[in-house]
């Protein structure tokens, strides 16, 4: 019996392909290829979305496709759950991660980022019944956030942005609780269904905040931005010379304007830069 | 009735003290809930006039005509055929559940554009993915089976590590494990054949006790006067056991498929662009996703009313020595 499931695994592995080289070998190998392929989500508009030709979009997908171009592939887009992405251990599943990572200490022990590509503000989320109008309004409540984002170690105060050019930021929420959700349409979802009825704030992007608005949640914004993400491009480690491709490729595009031209297309401002 | 007989006895729905009690619980729970400010309400004005003045009498007025109507409803319903009486009770539901997602005000044309991909590409991939994993689940089942069966201590002892192990543990984790876990010794499977092993394994360890239960529930009898005879352990299974096992076998087996059909919207967490991922997906951006849910609830609603209709004909087949 057993045996049987290990031929039957073998065999799936097998019409796979092999396993592939690690340490250098994934610049050669996209070229070989000719095809780069990302990995990204496809839950994250503005980000990264399925437009309406049923394709992905958005301005993560868009500065893929640049990138690809800049090195000369074709790029092919692969969509797994955001925590296998973070959970590193590609094994050649995928080559890049665009998908508007926040590079820190802790992931850089699994990943290299070779360029930081643009800046979301993060920002906090009510109901519009809620009679918060600060953010101090809000301690001791519950506040949502997606699973291992940012926003949540943020929430949790267990953030640490040490890429360079992050600018620097402060805890200015007190949650009783975090509440953890898949991404943030849940929770937003959530929040839509009333002032503290799941929950009483949600910290996300601000950009997918003002989808949210746009789209006729009844939402606001309450307080500034309360940290400015710096996020990144991710490969696996151990490729020095693919990272130094994407990362010739990123400042080729930040030099001609591309990405400020990307960025206003998808949010309208230049997040490219700091404030 | 188990088999339907020529005893003649009075029809439930139409003994006196059965529709006084079933009025009377309607009755009463509908008094328990404050319904004069919904639409129910406002189809009352005419009788109950402002429906947010009515207050208790307004309660007392829609309680009594809903328990009337229900009543009325099933007592008619009562006087009908069995077989008229089974489309009705199924369309008076379907009808309750359309006005229930009515109440979403969902944007039907959003619907209707998207239904092409969701099902050229959605559909098409559960179908696949959830076929070949029947199809290698059952094939596990068989040998698992005869391995539990047997008195081979190894067999046994394999068989029974493996529906344990399998049926011990949530399958969205066998989905991690496979996917994640596999690379670790060396194989990389690509996303659907490692959502595809997932759903074969544990499928297979549920179906491994199916068939085992199945076969062991034929009599004794049978297997010690087909030896007896000078049949072989084969021979014996094809000809003697298994044409008894399989109508016990079949309704749980459907019962797997089935639910076979609905998990394969596990492997979306690996980014298998199936149904279940495509629902989650497709109505991100303009947040109609309740439209996408609620379409591909039905969908999945749809292909199991398939399967079911295939295992009831195949009951139906196996089932006619009991007709009389």
């Amino acid at each position: 019996m057993k045996t049987i499931l290990k031929l039957a695994a073998l065999s799936l592995a097998l019409s796979l392909g092999a396993l592939p080289a690690k340490a250098g070998a994934v610049l050669d190998r996209v070229k070989a290829a000719g095809d780069l392929k990302v990995a990204t989500d496809a839950n994250w508009a503005p980000q990264s979305f399925v437009n309406a030709n049923n394709e992905l979009d958005g301005f993560d997908v868009d500065v893929a496709k640049d990138i690809g171009k800049r090195i000369g592939v074709k790029v092919e887009f692969v969509t797994p759950g955001w925590d296998i992405i973070t959970a590193g251990n590609w094994v050649g599943r995928w080559d890049m991660h665009v998908g508007s990572m926040t590079p820190t200490k802790k992931r850089a022990e699994i990943f290299d980022f070779p360029a930081v590509y643009y800046y979301t503000p993060a920002a906090v989320a009510v109901h519009k019944d809620s009679k918060a109008t600060s953010l101090g309004d809000l301690d001791g409540k519950v506040i949502g956030a997606t699973t291992t984002s940012t926003f949540e170690a943020y929430a949790k105060k267990d953030l640490t942005l040490d890429a360079a050019g992050a600018p620097a930021f402060e805890y200015k929420l007190n949650p009783k609780e975090v509440h953890s959700y898949e991404n943030s349409t849940t929770a937003f979802d959530d929040l839509r269904l009333g002032d503290g009825v799941r929950v009483d704030a949600v910290v996300s992007s601000l950009p997918s905040i003002n989808d949210a608005i746009k789209a006729g949640y009844p939402i606001k914004q309450v307080g500034d931005p309360v940290f400015y993400e710096p996020l990144a491009i991710a490969i696996e480690r151990g490729d020095p010379e693919f990272s130094a491709r994407i990362a010739d490729a990123v400042k080729a595009m930040k030099e001609d304007g591309t990405l400020s031209t990307l960025s206003k297309k998808w949010y309208g401002v230049d997040y490219s830069v700091t404030k | 009735m188990l088999y339907p007989d020529t005893v003649e006895s009075e029809v439930l729905v139409h003994k006196p003290w059965f529709v006084a009690a079933m009025f009377g619980a309607i009755f009463l729970i509908f008094l328990a809930f404050n319904l004069t400010g919904t639409g129910f309400g406002e189809l009352m004005r005419p009788i109950i006039g402002e429906p947010a003045d009515s207050g208790l009498y307004g309660r007392f007025a829609i309680a009594l005509t809903i328990a009337l109507l229900f009543s009325l409803n099933v007592v008619l319903i009562g006087f009908a055929s069995l077989r008229v009486q089974i489309g009705i009770v199924w369309l008076e539901l379907l009808l309750l559940f359309l006005a229930f997602f009515a109440t979403f005000h969902l944007s039907l044309p959003f619907i209707w554009q998207k239904l092409p991909f969701l099902i050229s590409q959605g559909v098409v991939t559960t179908l696949y993915v959830s076929a070949i994993s029947i199809v290698i689940a059952s094939l596990i089942a068989i040998l698992g089976a005869v391995a539990k069966l047997s008195t081979n201590g190894f067999a046994y002892a394999i068989a029974s590590f493996y529906t344990s192990f399998f049926r011990g543990l949530p399958l969205l984790m066998q989905v991690y494990l496979i996917y994640l876990g596999l690379p670790q010794l060396g194989f990389v499977v690509g996303a659907v054949p490692a959502g595809i092993l997932a759903l074969s394994l544990c499928y297979g360890a549920y179906m491994t006790e199916i068939f085992r239960s199945g076969i062991q529930s034929i009599d004794r009898g049978q297997w010690e006067a087909s030896r007896s005879m000078g049949f072989g352990f084969s021979l014996t299974m094809r000809r003697i056991i298994l044409p008894q096992a399989l109508p016990v076998i079949i309704p749980p087996t459907g019962n797997q498929f089935i639910s076979m059909l609905k998990d394969s919207s596990l492997v979306s967490v690996i980014g298998v662009w199936e149904l279940m991922f495509l629902a989650r997906t497709l109505g991100q951006k303009t947040f109609q996703h309740m439209e996408m849910l609620i379409s591909a609830s039905l969908i999945y609603w749809m292909m199991s009313i398939c399967l079911e209709l295939i295992q009831s004909r195949i009951e139906r087949h196996y089932g006619r020595s009991k007709i009389r």
